[in-house]
């Protein structure tokens, strides 16, 4: 199971370093995916040999996250970690001239590890975290280039509009957990009944968002705003992928009716997204929209009750895909541009790179003994031999048609007339790792009869399916090539390149509302703080109203203490001044009248006899008067 | 009744008289002589009174006081005879006034309380010499034994005291 | 009653004439004269007030003899205090007799 984990924690350790280090970040992201590669390419060894892994790890309480090594996940971690690899090595060559390569490498490690997360998970809240962590990582590298104009809002729209798909996952998921009682997928898979008719549509919805089928398909078009190696690796063979993976785990849940949904929406998004390819002007929304096509096909597969065949298509289209997509980055960089008109002779001047291109262009639309052969006749055998062939085949044969179409469309404008070259730096690992996808493409045939053996599912065969096939297919590669594009009606064209979008798409019914909500929200969040900086700022107030007052106090208390002061001093003057003078002056007036009458003291005695008699008088004078008016 | 009043204020009078004369005269032998001669008036009119024990009393010692200060007047007067000239007197008008205010506040004191109220019953008659003697000495042994003890105690300090002042130092 | 009247008037002539005396003179020993008067007139009162009002009350005879008393005493003090002084200044005469002054 060590060397399983390792195809997550490869990538993973490698984006930590890389945000850490801030330094050679080529060359950790490249590291992470070789290790990621070799454990992948084990894993898948061991599992062909008979083993199976599982694990568990502590998540929250009761719901512990799981992951599980059977077949398929090792299938799919296989091609995921390949197509990284391959991807990541294109990357060195084509962001060579960028400035934060740091934050691209990060990124695309990133991505890698949460895509590798959800193919081995066992829970769904695993598979539901890895999820979300891949929509986020294709936010940020969608909008990679975030100041130039036009790159932010694909971004916003994309990440949007498949939340907004996601409901049906959550709701899906709810629905499992509380019939079956336990997030494990596996035993969620034995829900029977209502249950699993309601939970296979929600998850329907949210495969069809994610996969960017109709009415989603949208997003992907914005999509191409990105570099061209996030286009190829998340929006061809992986981060797509991840609707179809979801339907493919949960396929001996899905009912009759589900089935048919899935088919009818693969159905129609193979013929929509074929005709909006058909009447792009540009390179790379012309592959976002045989994205959705090749989509398409895998949910009619699951549809038509072949999960296997949904399977061989999905491998082999990662490596398909990829190799249009990294040869289109080349034209790009070589036009500096990815509308036709610029690109117009471009495989003229590189024609290793054309050929390369057109190798995978002819083993989408099916020529034999390209891979997508094998695969694209399973899909339609798978349809012919399905209960509602009715409706599915000729869907699939018009979708066989309309590829064969859109390719050979492609290949004649890249080949037909003149333009303006500039040199491309970084031409060989880009062309490297489109050689190496491009030898994918044209052998992974080979690989389908022990693919088949290991999963356990049989790839439907016929002789009535290739042969309509190899017909349908040459229909639309003569039609591709001859006719040109004049032919159509204009705002029927128009009408197509936009993707057949009805007023502003789903950007009205998700990415608007969801803007506006925001604003309001962080409106709300502005007047809260607002409100608490208030708050803050009355508290401020208060404390220098305090301050005031309390100096004011200290102010009125030294006012007391300066009156008190002044009031002793004024005390002391007074004692000092008014009652000692008044004191010494009685004093000296004591004295004074002492001295006047010590003058008495004459120590005469005449005057000492007078003053006796005198006083002898009074006080006989006083008696006689008492005595006469006591007894009068 | 008659005889006695004019006993009385002959007297009186002549005790008045000689009084006066006391201080009007210059020579010191002349006012102790007259001094003299007023207590003897006093005498006198004590024994006029009917209080015959207290007018020998008052002549017997009266004679020998007067005698006494003669003595001592020769001793230490510049001029006893009061043949010079020089004033012997002074705060003249003061003494005067102080004399007149005494004498008339006493005197208007006496009328005005007999014109007034009246003493109260005026007793006729005093008793015998003899009885007089007689409850005289009850009283001093009986009623006033202390006041009599203390003035035997007063006197003896007075001579004490006297002598003590007329020794002077010894050299 | 008029006798007693006279007798108190004699007693209160007696009384000026002595407080004249004993204020006026500077001889030590006249001013002992004045005095004398003075509680001559004193005993006239008090004989007075006894024959007159009281004779069968003895304090007043008694009230006489302390009065005479003060009388012998007075007169041989002062003239002890006569003879210090004669010694001592070589007169009697109060006028110059201020050594207490102050």
């Amino acid at each position: 199971m060590m060397v399983a984990a390792l195809a997550i924690l490869g990538p993973l350790v490698a984006a930590a370093l890389i945000l850490v280090i801030r330094r050679g970040a080529a060359a950790l992201a490249l590291g992470g995916a070789a290790v990621g590669v070799g454990a992948a390419l084990v894993t898948l060894a061991r599992v062909a040999a008979g083993g199976r892994y599982a694990a568990t790890l502590p998540g929250l309480p009761g719901l512990p996250l799981r992951l599980a090594v059977d077949p398929l996940a090792a299938v799919l971690a296989a091609t995921v970690a390949v197509v990284s690899l391959l991807v990541l090595v294109y990357a060195v060559g084509y962001m060579a001239r960028e400035a934060d390569q740091v934050r691209f490498y990060a990124g695309m490690a990133g991505f890698s590890a949460a895509m590798q997360g959800l193919v081995l998970a066992d829970d769904w809240l695993l598979l539901l975290a890895c999820w979300e962590l891949i929509a986020l990582a294709s936010y940020l590298l969608i909008g990679f280039w975030f100041d130039r104009p036009g790159a932010r809002e694909p971004a916003t729209r994309a990440f949007l509009t498949t939340r907004a798909a996601d409901y049906g996952l959550y709701l899906g998921i709810f629905a499992l957990v509380a019939a079956t009682g336990t997030t494990a997928i596996g035993p969620s898979l034995g829900a029977r009944g209502g249950v699993a008719t309601v939970a296979g549509l929600l998850l329907t919805l949210a495969a069809l968002g994610k996969a960017g089928q109709v009415p989603f398909h949208g997003w992907l078009q914005d999509a191409m705003a990105g570099p061209t190696p996030v286009s190829a690796l998340l929006h061809s063979a992986t981060l797509v992928a991840a609707g179809a993976i979801l339907l493919l785990r949960v396929a001996p849940l899905l009912p009759g009716t589900v089935l048919l949904v899935i088919g009818l929406a693969g159905g129609l998004t193979v013929l929509l997204t074929g005709l909006t390819a058909l009447a792009q002007g540009d390179l790379k929304r012309l592959l976002a929209a045989s994205t959705s096509s090749q989509l398409g096909f895998m949910l009619l597969a699951v549809g038509a009750g072949s999960p296997g065949a949904a399977i061989a298509h999905l491998v082999a289209h990662a490596a398909m895909k990829g190799a249009l997509f990294l040869g289109a980055g080349v034209f790009q960089h070589a036009r500096g541009s990815t509308v036709f008109a610029a690109l117009a002779g471009v495989g003229r001047a590189h024609r290793r790179v054309y050929a390369g291109f057109a190798l995978a262009g002819l083993a989408l639309v099916g020529v034999p003994p390209l891979a997508g052969f094998w695969s694209k006749d399973a899909i339609l055998a798978a349809t012919f031999a399905s209960p509602h062939r009715a409706a599915l085949a000729p869907l699939a044969i018009l979708g066989t048609a309309l590829t064969g179409a859109y390719v050979a469309r492609a290949l004649r404008l890249l080949w037909h007339g003149t333009g303006r070259d500039e040199p491309v730096v970084g031409l060989a690992p880009m062309g490297a790792a489109l050689a190496g996808l491009a030898a994918l493409a044209a052998t992974l045939g080979a690989a389908f009869r022990p693919l088949q053996d290991l999963l356990g599912v049989t790839l439907p065969e016929g002789t009535v399916a290739p042969v309509v096939g190899l017909v349908a297919a040459a229909a639309g590669l003569a039609l591709g090539w001859g006719v040109p594009a004049g032919r159509f009606p204009a705002p029927a064209r128009a009408w197509a390149a936009a993707g057949f979008r009805l007023g502003d798409g789903l950007g009205g019914l998700a990415v608007t509302p969801t803007l506006a909500l925001a604003l309001a929200l962080d409106g709300l969040d502005r007047r809260l703080d607002g409100a608490v900086r208030g708050v803050g700022r009355g508290a401020l107030a208060a404390a220098a109203a305090a301050r005031a007052v309390d100096t004011g106090a200290y102010a009125a208390i030294g006012g007391v203490g300066w009156a008190s002061l002044a009031l002793a001093r004024a005390t002391r003057r007074t004692d000092e001044r008014g009652i000692d003078r008044l004191i010494a002056a009685l004093v000296r007036a004591t004295r004074d009248l002492g001295a006047r009458v010590r003058r008495l003291q004459t120590g005469l005695v005449h005057r000492q006899l007078a003053l006796a008699a005198g006083g002898a008088l009074l006080l006989l004078a006083f008696l006689v008067v008492g005595g006469l008016l006591a007894g009068g | 009744m008659a005889v006695r009043l004019v006993a009385v204020a002959l007297c009186g009078l002549a005790a008045v008289w000689f009084g006066i004369r006391v201080f009007r005269t210059r020579s010191m032998v002349r006012s102790a002589l007259a001094l003299l001669f007023a207590m003897a008036a006093l005498g006198g009119l004590f024994l006029a009174l009917e209080a015959e024990f207290l007018g020998v009393l008052q002549l017997m010692m009266m004679a020998t006081e007067m005698a006494v200060m003669a003595i001592f007047m020769v001793m230490y007067m510049m001029d006893p005879g009061g043949l010079g000239q020089m004033e012997m007197t002074h705060q003249k008008r003061l003494a005067r006034g102080a004399g007149a205010l005494g004498g008339l506040g006493a005197a208007a004191l006496a009328v005005g309380l007999a014109l007034g109220g009246g003493w109260g019953p005026i007793s006729a008659a005093a008793p015998s010499p003899a009885a007089q003697n007689h409850d005289l000495g009850i009283e001093l042994m009986e009623r006033s034994m202390m006041i009599f003890e203390t003035a035997g105690v007063t006197i003896l300090v007075a001579m004490v005291a006297a002598t003590a002042v007329a020794l002077g130092r010894r050299r | 009653m008029i006798t007693l009247t006279v007798a108190l008037l004699i007693g209160a002539a007696l009384f000026g004439i002595g407080l004249y005396g004993a204020l006026s003179q500077t001889n030590l020993v006249m001013i002992m004269m004045g005095i004398e008067l003075m509680l001559g007139a004193a005993l006239v009162n008090l004989v007075a007030f006894w024959r007159f009002l009281h004779p069968d009350v003895y304090a007043g005879q008694m009230f006489f003899l302390i009065v005479m008393t003060v009388m012998a005493l007075e007169m041989a003090v002062g003239f002890g205090v006569a003879t210090a002084r004669f010694r001592a200044a070589g007169s009697v005469e109060m006028e110059e007799a201020a050594e207490l002054q102050g």
